[in-house]
């Protein structure tokens, strides 16, 4: 994205030698890394891991945590991938962007990135405030965009008519005591490179904003709340969610209108917010965000010891669903007796012949044991006695799952993402480009040749050819209105 | 009004047929006249000859047709632009919404952008050459959508944000047109020393055109990604998810990157950054067709 390739000043070698092995290994490691092909290279890199996560699928973190579960899932993709899915697995196709191979060219582009950004940055601020002014015979006879005119006017009007024009094209113009004949420097967008520096740091920025959201803050993926529920946030948050109401709504034909939850939101048992969350309007507050992002049933129970004291009453969300998707259910553990009950209840649109609409079934299972000590279907309204507790399956509802998180690296991405795009736009929006101007005397007249040495620019040759006309016209050029 | 609409559709396609047709002609013909009529034509010494000699053979522009063939060619594309949005306005009225939210409407929404994209290139740089490549571009994307389901659905809960929807959508389609004018001269370029057309520009202005589509499409690229990581943020929870179709487009975003990189590197110049260029349009296409077997967040597109 440079405009100009330019050497760096100072041997490095030389100066290795000077600082001794440690130093001279360190300057090694750098000039590795700024070098422009290792950047390629490495952005080439990361595409290619980068497709092969878009090839393959994903599994989540938390799948890929938990070694029973993966190596399940893994065999599943048998029947896609048969005897390559060891080896995809190994390499950490199904993984990618968690994958050891991904963080290293990450972070080897990020170091790649900061030891380019330093590299140049002397280059670019000398190129901007100390320009080169002086040119040689050469750069006019070989300069890609060149002119050489016979000007009707005495070498010093030749020049300052030179300066007007330029200066009227919005170049900095300066001049160059150097003959032979007057010179004249020009420039226009010199500081247009340093977008290069804020693209680059952009990108360096970002990639310190997703390790702040992936080492800080919290996330939970499936905070669900029964409609006339609350449940505390937790993360030192002081916060707690009740649920009011949750509706979802279609169109004719079938296909989701709306889903939206009306949420109560409190701090410290204070109010802070009250709020209909929609899939496009999250609720937010103090750093927390609440987003709607599934539904489901949830069962109303109520569980009463022998002696008559509530241990449980409120809705219980159904979140998780059985392998062939007929049947929802959740669970709970209670303290005193120490047991295990699941509340089982069909999917929603499922017809299940033991579990009959208005029905759920619980099963209880005492301390550790895999078996349970009772399962009962309840009928709604209809306490039962199931082990020395008396269950009663109030009513069905329905359940809100919530996204609720804290991310404090949020605010670098989109720091990181405005400098990205102010950036682009200085490096390919504003092109930088330089003139130098020579005027001899030929007799009464002038000749005045011009060069500009910078890579072809379809867009700025049309502006050469406007000076190079109008500094051949025998009037003076017109003042700007 | 959506019938109407669905017609300009079919319309603009048959008239970017018909101006594809009447590019392929006019630079078969201009390519034997020129060959024929001026097989030696010498280069005018750059600078030498004052402000009217400037343009050496390379770099002069395909013009001086009079109202020949491509002069009818590219007022039939612009023809086919302009309907061609017509379409997408009166579809706009129907839905209540930008014409993005599914694949016809992306779709026709893309071609348009080629359509458009080309039409500058072609206004700016004068390079007829380009037609040859752009235009069969711009004819598969309609002809791919007139098979598509046109009619107008409600949006989902997911997509009901028309302000980023319009934002994100948009500079993704308006990406995409720059991507295939690009694409475009880089095929050239590599093509040029094979092909001894007097028609085509130099490998140098070809090279330099690519670069001007990339600088149109890498800022509109940028910005797509930076409000989509803002549209998840606030729909979904979270600023990225890794999911296929927003990963694709940071492949591409990346290829274009290297491409950009590549320019400054002496050996990558020239045909390296020509495939990179290729390559970038291949992930775009790619990226726009996922949908049939990516799945995820953006499966609805």
């Amino acid at each position: 994205m440079t405009i100009t390739e330019t050497k760096s000043p100072t041997p490095p070698t030389r100066r290795a030698r000077r600082n001794g092995p440690v130093v001279a290994a360190a300057l090694g490691v750098y000039r590795f890394f700024h070098m422009k092909k290792v950047g390629l290279l490495l952005i080439l890199a990361l595409s290619i891991l980068a497709l092969i996560g878009v090839l393959f699928p994903q599994v989540s973190p938390a799948l890929r945590a938990d070694p029973e579960a993966y190596q399940s899932w893994v065999l599943d993709q048998r029947v896609r991938y048969g005897g390559w899915t060891a080896v995809l697995s190994f390499i950490r196709a199904f993984s990618m962007f968690s994958s050891p191979a991904f963080t290293i060219v990450v972070t080897l582009l990020a170091i790649s990135i900061i030891a380019c950004t330093v590299h140049r940055l002397p280059l670019l601020w000398r190129q901007a405030v100390h320009p080169r002014l002086h040119a040689s015979e050469r750069l006019f006879d070989r300069s890609r965009l060149r002119a050489t005119l016979e000007v009707p006017l005495p070498p010093e009007e030749a020049t300052q008519r030179a300066r007007q024009l330029l200066s009227r094209m919005r170049f900095r113009v300066l001049d160059d005591p150097r003959g032979p004949g007057a010179n004249l420097f020009a420039d226009r967008n010199r500081f247009a490179p340093f977008g290069t520096v804020a693209a680059h740091l952009a990108f360096v920025l970002i990639l310190l904003g997703v390790l702040v959201s992936g080492s800080s803050g919290f996330r939970e993926g499936q905070f669900t709340v029964a409609v006339g529920s609350d449940r505390d946030i937790g993360h030192g948050t002081g916060m707690n969610v009740e649920v009011l109401s949750f509706a979802d709504t279609y169109q004719a034909d079938g296909r989701p209108k709306d889903y939206v939850s009306e949420v109560i939101l409190r701090q410290d048992g204070q109010q802070v917010a009250r709020q209909e969350v929609r899939v496009n309007e999250p609720l937010r507050h103090d750093g927390v965000k609440i987003n709607q992002a599934f539904f489901g049933v949830a069962a109303d129970m109520r569980i009463e010891s022998a002696d008559g004291d509530v241990l449980f009453d409120r809705g219980l969300p159904l979140e998780w669903t059985s392998e062939d998707e007929r049947l929802s259910y959740s669970s709970f553990r209670l303290d005193q007796p120490d047991v295990l009950i699941y509340v089982v209840a069909p999917s929603s649109g499922q017809v299940v012949d033991s579990i009959a609409p208005g029905q759920v079934r619980v099963e209880v299972y005492p301390g550790e044991e895999d078996v349970p000590a009772a399962t009962e279907v309840l009928t709604q309204g209809q306490p039962m006695e199931i082990e020395g507790l008396t269950f009663t399956f109030e009513r069905e509802q329905k359940f809100t799952g919530l996204m609720v998180s804290r991310d404090p690296g949020a605010p670098w991405v989109w720091v990181g993402s405005i400098l990205l795009l102010v950036g682009t736009y200085l490096t390919m929006g504003l092109r930088y480009h330089r003139v130098w101007v020579r005027v001899t005397p030929h007799g009464d007249t002038s000749i005045v040749r011009i060069g500009c040495p910078d890579r072809i620019d379809l867009a700025f040759e049309p502006r050469f050819r406007q000076l190079e006309k109008e500094l051949a016209q025998p009037r003076p050029p017109e003042t700007e209105g | 009004m959506l019938d109407i609409s669905n017609l300009l559709h079919n319309a603009a396609l048959l008239m970017t047929v018909l101006a594809l047709i009447g590019n392929v002609i006019a630079v078969a013909t201009r390519a034997r006249l020129r060959s024929v009529q001026t097989p030696s034509r010498q280069r005018v010494a750059v600078g030498a000859g004052g402000a009217d000699a400037v343009l050496d053979d390379a770099m002069e522009p395909d013009v001086d047709e009079g109202r020949g063939l491509g002069w009818y060619s590219d007022r039939l594309i612009e023809l086919s632009f302009v309907t061609l949005t017509i379409s997408l306005v009166l579809r706009s009225l129907v839905t209540g919404h930008a014409p993005f939210a599914n694949q016809f409407e992306f779709s026709t929404a893309f071609a348009w952008a080629v359509l458009g994209c080309f039409a500058y290139f072609e206004w700016r740089y004068k390079i007829r050459g380009l037609a040859l490549l752009v235009l069969p571009i711009a004819v598969a994307l309609l002809f791919y959508a007139s098979n598509l389901d046109k009619d107008v659905s409600p949006l989902i809960p997911a997509l009901q944000n028309s302000l980023l929807l319009t934002l994100h959508v948009f500079t993704a389609v308006i990406g995409n047109g720059a991507a295939a004018v690009s694409f475009a001269a880089a095929v050239l370029f590599l093509a040029r020393p094979h092909i001894h057309w007097k028609v085509l520009p130099s490998e140098e202005v070809l090279e330099e055109i690519g670069y001007r589509a990339v600088v149109l499409a890498f800022p509109m690229l940028t910005l797509m990604i930076v409000l989509g990581a803002l549209w998840a943020d606030t729909a979904w929870g979270r600023y990225w998810s890794w999911d296929p179709k927003e990963t694709a487009a940071l492949v591409t975003w990346l290829i274009y990157g290297a491409y950009l990189h590549a320019r400054v590197i002496a050996g990558w110049r020239g045909n390296r950054a020509a495939w990179l260029l290729i390559l970038g349009f291949v992930a775009v296409v790619f990226t726009f067709l996922g949908n049939h077997w990516f799945g995820g967040l953006h499966s609805y597109a």
